[in-house]
């Protein structure tokens, strides 16, 4: 159970971070976001590919704390770049686990 | 004990991270922004640093002591659970407990709004019978109260979920009380500010949310784990994810129900789930 204990703690910590983090990029009032974070985007990517697809415990906590810094941006920011980061990374298990 | 406690810090951050998402989804199908998914825990952490008032009015060593007791009961909720895989019965014990501190945190705080959550929660009491009937009910099917009896059943008979569907309604219905803003919820109406929540304050609320992220990680453990048998790590975390969207989607369109139409209502439908299941079982 230590695994899923250090999985989540990263987890929490890379959400506290991005919300520190966009608050310091957006002070504005709560505006819904349209455009695309590229940097964002690419991080999104990697933490949920590491995530989901590695097995080892140190990869997967770094993803899950990038994955995790990421989705806990502040409320507006973060959404789709969660969303095509975890889509990637379901595809990519899927190639890996049932189709190859 | 190092198993105990990873199983409490897990339930402790998982069920906090499930209420900031039903806090989010409600706040999405209300159109609007809702806080971070992080926001339960930091609200839950950031009590334990804020300064602690005691009213004039408390019973101090009820009023304190309630908090430890609410804190402690669910801890041992999750030994029962998730670590020993134990008997339902002492985790129906378990809920019959924090029913009492529900009661008596309202009574000792001496506010009028904790006092008359207090009286609410007496009449909230019907919420246990269905959890007490879908003992009775997963009794009678599997001849077993021990959870690890009940994960062996299934994995040779089929999930519980689908033989006896109308209990694990009447266990949803526990589940849908328990979750914050429930249509039943009437120990927490707004009208009581926050019930018997109301005057606790500092640390004293922290242990109550700490306690409460607790409960909600182990309820929803108990009901996929007697229901859909022993499922993995990831079909936890789906079930979990599921159950919390489910009802913080009707929470979040339904108003709450007056004390006596919410007390009828979960009596009803207990006790119609009920009689439906045993003419399952035994026709």
């Amino acid at each position: 159970m230590i695994e899923y204990l250090i999985y989540l703690l990263t987890f929490v910590v890379g959400s506290v971070l991005g919300l520190l983090y966009s608050y310091k990029q957006h002070g504005e009032p709560f505006v819904a976001d349209g455009q695309l974070n590229i940097l964002a985007c690419i991080i999104s990517i990697v933490g949920w590919v590491l995530a989901i697809n590695t097995g080892n415990i140190i990869l997967r906590g770094i993803g899950f704390l990038l994955a995790g810094f990421v989705m806990g941006e502040r409320p507006g920011y973060g959404r789709k770049e969660t969303i095509i980061g975890f889509v990637i990374a379901l595809i990519i298990y899927l190639l890996l686990h049932w189709i190859i | 004990m190092a198993d105990i406690l990873i199983n409490v810090i897990i339930a402790f951050l998982a069920g906090s991270l499930l209420l900031g998402l039903h806090r989010k989804i409600m706040a999405r199908v209300q159109k609007r922004p809702g806080p971070p998914i992080i926001q339960h825990l930091l609200h839950s952490l950031k009590f334990f640093f804020k300064e602690t008032a005691f009213p004039k009015t408390v019973s101090k060593p009820f009023y304190i002591g309630i908090v430890f007791i609410l804190a402690a009961v669910w801890i041992v909720g999750v030994i029962v659970g998730p670590v020993t895989k134990n008997s339902l019965l002492i985790l129906f014990g378990v809920y019959a407990i924090y029913k009492i501190v529900e009661h008596n945190s309202g009574s000792s705080s001496g506010s009028p709004y904790g006092k008359l959550s207090c009286v609410r929660a007496v009449l909230s009491a019907a919420t246990e019978l269905p959890l007490f009937a879908v003992i009775v009910l997963v009794y009678l099917k599997t001849n077993t109260m021990n959870i690890g009896g009940i994960i062996s059943y299934q994995s040779v008979n089929g999930s519980l979920a689908v033989s006896i569907p109308l209990a694990a309604l009447m266990f949803f219905l526990l589940l849908l009380t328990k979750s914050p803003y429930s249509p039943f919820a009437i120990t927490k109406d707004k009208a009581l500010v926050s019930g018997f929540e109301t005057e606790h304050f500092g640390f004293l609320r922290g242990f109550i949310m700490f306690a409460e992220s607790i409960s909600w990680y182990v309820m929803l453990w108990i009901f996929l784990t007697i229901f859909f048998g022993h499922l993995s790590v990831v079909g936890y975390i789906i079930g979990m994810i599921v159950i919390t969207f489910i009802t913080s989607f009707i929470n979040s369109v339904t108003p709450i129900l007056n004390p006596n139409h919410s007390v009828m209502s979960q009596i009803t439908i207990g006790a119609v789930c009920f009689v439906g299941t045993l003419i399952m079982i035994f026709i």
